[in-house]
């Protein structure tokens, strides 16, 4: 390497620009710059046409590709055929009916959050939500739970009876009555009578089986409810470690880009 | 009760020792070298390879990005360059850094996509200039009149390098953006060391001219611009 610097000697200063002249050059160029003020200002300008380029910075768009192994292999001698591809969101990658049921897992939780209530009764379906509504149902707290539940015990006592008595009046009076000793302008009340009588007791038997139905549907929710708390309890630890961990590689990958480059 | 505390310190327990462990191998993965790497791919390793990609596919997508201009082809060339990669690993003897191994590929790419398409690079950037992105991407310290004369300054010198001949603009973007030696670059473009400093003045010389063209004084940018 020359130790003398003209002028001309434009790859010398380039070298002296990017800092890779060698000490024995860069004090020869520094001298001479000292003397020469058209270099001084050459040198000046080029640095800051590299200030400019600096302020070019490329966009930075979402890139993540990855390799993707295909099950075939296409040579006996190298892994199977490769794909480089960008790569998908983790939930891109469920099943489709794993999805369907996490929807579905949704939906009921929501409905359980919002009390949503379905009925059948003489009015029709019946459909309600709500905590406040009267009449609703017991919720997952056992304290509201037991207010309404010796009432129903009670009524569903209360029918049983009732459908006993209907019962037994219904099997005695065909027994106690005699053969032909009736007349036909009695025989109608009578069979008015009788169908009241078993309108009566199907629709205490109906309310029987309501209630049944009722009480039925009421544990089988609790017990769901109680499965999705601890469905939402383990999803809430495995998220919260889960977050943990990406913010400590957040942490390590942000560091790492604050190494200078190479 | 006793078994439930028992329980819970021994989950507790596990869960930091896997949350160290996962620490440790996050840690471990970004000390391991490129070379490294390069071993265990060849010998099948795909999340190898997947590793590289992940600390090369910037770069690679910055060269091809500032060499042809066009976020859509930059992407593409990226993605081919980790592809032919990946099929030519074998073939890599580890003469070179993998890094310069991948420049290289993703030069050629950027190269014949020129040709083929024979067009000169584009200068693809926004009309307009976001203040919120502006302000998000400076420093606490600076005002959104520098970050705005900051962002004029580098679209000017996009429109400067873009009227660069290829060879001039391989040589400015490798040394600038990627810290290769002129030595490095001298080998990827397969010409002297003389030439690769010639390049570089030349180039530099007239994205020179065209700022001063541009109204901007080149010898006060820095005390303007910072």
């Amino acid at each position: 390497m020359s130790t003398r610097f003209t002028c001309d000697d434009t790859e010398s200063l380039v070298a002296y620009l990017y800092d890779e002249a060698d000490p024995v050059l860069r004090s020869t160029v520094e001298r001479h710059l000292v003397e020469c003020a058209r270099c001084r200002d050459e040198v000046a300008a080029l640095g800051g046409v590299r200030h400019a380029l600096a302020q070019w910075t490329p966009v930075a768009p979402p890139l993540r590709f990855s390799v993707v192994q295909t099950p075939l292999p296409v040579a006996a001698d190298f892994p199977a055929a490769q794909v480089i591809r960008p790569r998908v969101a983790a939930w891109q990658t469920v099943p489709v009916w794993a999805q369907v049921a996490a929807a579905t897992l949704a939906v009921a939780v929501g409905a359980a959050v919002a009390n949503v209530q379905v009925r059948h009764d003489a009015g029709g379906w019946t459909v309600s939500t709500g905590w406040m509504a009267p009449g609703s149902s017991a919720s997952a707290r056992p304290a509201v739970d037991e207010s309404w539940r010796p009432a129903l015990a009670a009524l569903e006592q209360s029918l049983r009876g009732d459908l006993r008595a209907a019962a037994a009046a219904t099997v005695v009076a065909p027994v106690t009555a005699p053969a032909g000793a009736v007349a036909d302008r009695d025989l109608l009340p009578r069979v008015r009578a009788l169908i009241e009588a078993s309108e009566r007791r199907q629709q205490q038997e109906l309310a029987l089986r309501l209630t049944q139905f009722n009480r039925d549907v009421d544990l089988q929710r609790r017990a769901d409810l109680v499965r999705i708390d601890q469905g939402i309890g383990q999803l809430e630890g495995r998220t919260g470690a889960e977050v943990q961990r990406q913010r400590q590689m957040l942490d390590l990958i942000v560091r790492a880009g604050l190494r200078p480059p190479q | 009760m006793l078994g439930l505390d028992i329980t819970g310190l021994l989950a507790g327990h596990t869960g930091r020792r896997a949350h160290e462990e996962g620490a440790t191998l996050a840690v471990h993965a970004l000390t391991i070298t490129d070379e490294e790497l390069v071993v265990r791919s060849k010998d099948g390793d795909v999340e190898s390879f997947n590793q590289l990609i992940t600390r090369w596919e910037r770069p690679i997508f910055a060269l091809a990005y500032r060499t042809l201009g066009r976020e859509e082809d930059a992407r593409d060339v990226c993605q081919e360059t980790f592809f032919r990669a990946h099929r030519a690993l074998k073939g890599f003897k580890g003469e070179a850094k993998f890094s310069s191994w991948l420049y290289r590929i993703a030069l050629n790419l950027c190269r014949d996509w020129m040709r083929r398409q024979r067009r000169t690079p584009t200068v693809q950037m926004p009309e307009d200039t976001d203040i919120a992105e502006l302000a998000a991407a400076g420093g606490p310290v600076e005002s959104i009149e520098t970050l705005v004369a900051r962002r004029e300054l580098g679209r000017a010198a996009q429109r400067a390098m873009a009227t660069l001949p290829d060879e001039q603009r391989t040589a400015i973007i490798l040394k600038e953006y990627h810290g290769l030696t002129f030595q490095e670059i001298a080998d990827m473009q397969g010409c002297p060391l003389s030439t690769v400093k010639t390049r570089l003045y030349q180039g530099l010389s007239v994205v020179r001219r065209q700022l001063e063209e541009g109204g901007m004084s080149v010898a006060d940018i820095r005390g303007d611009a910072s």
